[in-house]
C-alpha cells in the first residue's frame, strides 16, 4: 500500500483513508442513537410521568389527525458530539415522519449543555420554517427553560410545533404504501428463471416448456397474490413465445420487445405492506434534511 | 425446428446474462451514478438557497450597521464569486472545476461568518426581528449545506470504489466510460465547520 506505482493507487488510498477517516470519526465520538420506544423520549428524567403521558397522548393524536409525527427527546448530556450532528443522525435514524411526505418533528433539549434543538423533516420545512422554529425556541421554550420550567418548555413548545404544523397534510394521505423492492425482485427472479427453464424444454415438448416454467415462477414467487402474478406473466410468455417459434415468422426482437414489456408491466404490480403502528411507536420513514433551528438556554 | 430451437437457446442465454450479469455491477454503477448526482444536486440547491437570503440580509444590517462598509462589500463580493461559477454537471468531471466552486463557497461561509460576528456588537440590530428570522434561515441553510456535502461525500465515496473495485472497474471503465468523481476534502469540511476567528 505504501509504494505508490501510479497516481490512481494513490487516490484509491485517499479515498479509501478519508472513507476510514469519517467511518472512524463517527464511531469515535459519537453518540449512541437510543432505541425509540415512545413519543417522549425522557432519558434524563426532568418530566412528571404525567407530563410524558399527556405529552404522549397529544402527539399520538395529532399523528391520528394530520399524519405528522412528533417526538421528543430529553438526553442528560450531549457527551460532546454536536448538536445538530447527533439531532440530525436521531431523527433520520428514527424516520419520524410518514415516507413520501416526510413530515417528522423531533425537539431534542441536552440539559448539561443547555441546547435545545428543533429538527424538521423535509415535508414540513414549508410550514414549520427555520424562522419560525428559532421563534418557538426564543419565545415559547427558552424563557420557561431559563425559570428551570422543563416541563412547560417543553409542553409549549410542543403546543406551538404542533399548532403551526396542523392543516399541512392530512390523515387520509396516511397509509402510504411502502416500496417493496425485495418482492418485486423476488417476482422478476421467479419470472426470469420459470421463462428459462420454459424455453429449455420447450425444445424437448411444446406444451412442456410453458408448463414447467409456469409451475416454477408459482413455486419460485413469494405468496399467492405474487406467484399468482408471477406465474401467470411467465405462462403468457411461453404460450406467446412459443407460437411465435412455431411459426417462424415472429422475429426473436418482437418476443423480446414484449417480455420486456410484460416485466415492466408485471413491476408495476408488486405488492406491498403498509408502514401501520402497532402497539409501539416507530417512525414511518420520513427523512430530514438539515432544516430546522437551534438555541440554549 | 433445429432453427428455432437455436433461438430458444439464444434466448435462454441473453436471459441467463440479464440474470447473472448483475455480477458486473452494470446496473449498480448506473444507480450510483444517479445517486451521487441526486446529491450534487442537493448541494447546490442548498449553496443556492444560501446565495438568495443574502441580498435581505445584507440590506438588514446596513440598516444599522452602514459603517460596516468593508464587511458588507466582502459579503456581497464573495457571494458574487461563488454565483458567478457557472455550475454544470460536468463540474463532477472535473476536478479543478469542482476545487474553484468549493474554494468561492468556503470563502462566502467566512465572509457570512464575520457579517454574523459583527452583528453581536449591535444591540439593535442583534433584537431586529428581521434580523433575528434572516439569520435563523442562514442557519438553517448553512446545517442543510453540511447535510447535503455529507450524503454526496458518502454518496461519491461508494461510487468510487465501485469505480475502482475489480470487477466492477471493467465494466465503469470499458463499458460505461466512468470516471472517479472529485469529493469535498476532510480538510475543507473542517475549514466550513468551523466558525470563522473573529478579531476585534
Amino acid at each position: 500500500m505504501e509504494a505508490k506505482k501510479n497516481r490512481s493507487s494513490g487516490g484509491l488510498f485517499f479515498v479509501v483513508a478519508v472513507t476510514f477517516v469519517w467511518a472512524f470519526a463517527s464511531f469515535a465520538h459519537a453518540l449512541d442513537v437510543p432505541q425509540l420506544t415512545g413519543r417522549v423520549m425522557d432519558l434524563a428524567h426532568v418530566l412528571p410521568a404525567s407530563a410524558v403521558e399527556s405529552l404522549s397522548a397529544r402527539l399520538a393524536a395529532h399523528e391520528a389527525a394530520t399524519s405528522n409525527q412528533v417526538a421528543v427527546l430529553i438526553v442528560p448530556s450531549l457527551e460532546g458530539d454536536a448538536l445538530e450532528e447527533f439531532s440530525h443522525r436521531v431523527a433520520t435514524t428514527w424516520k419520524l415522519g410518514q415516507k413520501g411526505t416526510d413530515n417528522g418533528v423531533l425537539l431534542l433539549v441536552a440539559i448539561q449543555e443547555r441546547k435545545v434543538r428543533i429538527e424538521v423533516g423535509y415535508g414540513l420545512e414549508g410550514t414549520l420554517t427555520d424562522a419560525r422554529s428559532a421563534r418557538i425556541i426564543r419565545n415559547d421554550i427558552v424563557p420557561r427553560f431559563r425559570a428551570g420550567d422543563v416541563t412547560g418548555g417543553v409542553a409549549s413548545g410542543i403546543d406551538a410545533i404542533v399548532r403551526t404544523i396542523e392543516g399541512t397534510y392530512q390523515a387520509s394521505e396516511r397509509p402510504i404504501p411502502r416500496e417493496d423492492t425485495d418482492h418485486l425482485g423476488q417476482i422478476m427472479t421467479a419470472i426470469m428463471v420459470g421463462l428459462m427453464l420454459g424455453f429449455i424444454l420447450m425444445n424437448v415438448n411444446r406444451l412442456l416448456g410453458p408448463i414447467a416454467g409456469t409451475g416454477l415462477s408459482l413455486l419460485l414467487a413469494p405468496w399467492l397474490v405474487p406467484a399468482l402474478i408471477a406465474g401467470g406473466i411467465t405462462l403468457l410468455l411461453l404460450l406467446f413465445l412459443s407460437s411465435a417459434g412455431i411459426s417462424g415468422r415472429r422475429s426473436m426482437r418482437g418476443g423480446m420487445d414484449d417480455w420486456m414489456w410484460y416485466s415492466s408491466r408485471g413491476g408495476g404490480w408488486g405488492g406491498g405492506t403498509f408502514g401501520g403502528m402497532g402497539g409501539g411507536f416507530s417512525g414511518g420513514g420520513g427523512s430530514f434534511g438539515g432544516g430546522g433551528a437551534s438555541g440554549s438556554w | 425446428m433445429t432453427c428455432g430451437g437455436l433461438k430458444q437457446i439464444a434466448i435462454s442465454l441473453v436471459l441467463a446474462g440479464a440474470l447473472f450479469g448483475s455480477g458486473c455491477g452494470y446496473n449498480d454503477l448506473q444507480g450510483l451514478d444517479e445517486d451521487t448526482k441526486a446529491a450534487w444536486s442537493e448541494v447546490i440547491n442548498q449553496y443556492q438557497r444560501r446565495a438568495d437570503l443574502i441580498p435581505n440580509l445584507v440590506a438588514t444590517v446596513k440598516g444599522y450597521a452602514a459603517h460596516e462598509r468593508e464587511t458588507l462589500e466582502g459579503v456581497v463580493n464573495a457571494r458574487s464569486k461563488a454565483t458567478g461559477i457557472q455550475v454544470t454537471p460536468d463540474m463532477l468531471k472535473n476536478p479543478a472545476a469542482f476545487e474553484e466552486f468549493q474554494k468561492a463557497q468556503a470563502g462566502l461561509t467566512s465572509a457570512l461568518g464575520r457579517l454574523i460576528a459583527i452583528a453581536e456588537q449591535y444591540p439593535n440590530l442583534k433584537a431586529d426581528q428581521n434580523f433575528r428570522d434572516l439569520q435563523s434561515q442562514l442557519e438553517g441553510t448553512e446545517n442543510r449545506i453540511t447535510v447535503a456535502r455529507k450524503r454526496y461525500i458518502d454518496r461519491v465515496a461508494e461510487y468510487n470504489k465501485m469505480v475502482r473495485y475489480f470487477p466492477t472497474n471493467l465494466t465503469a471503465q470499458f463499458l460505461l466510460h466512468m470516471e472517479e468523481k472529485p469529493n469535498f476534502t476532510v480538510a475543507d469540511e473542517k475549514a466550513v465547520a468551523k466558525p470563522p476567528e473573529v478579531k476585534f
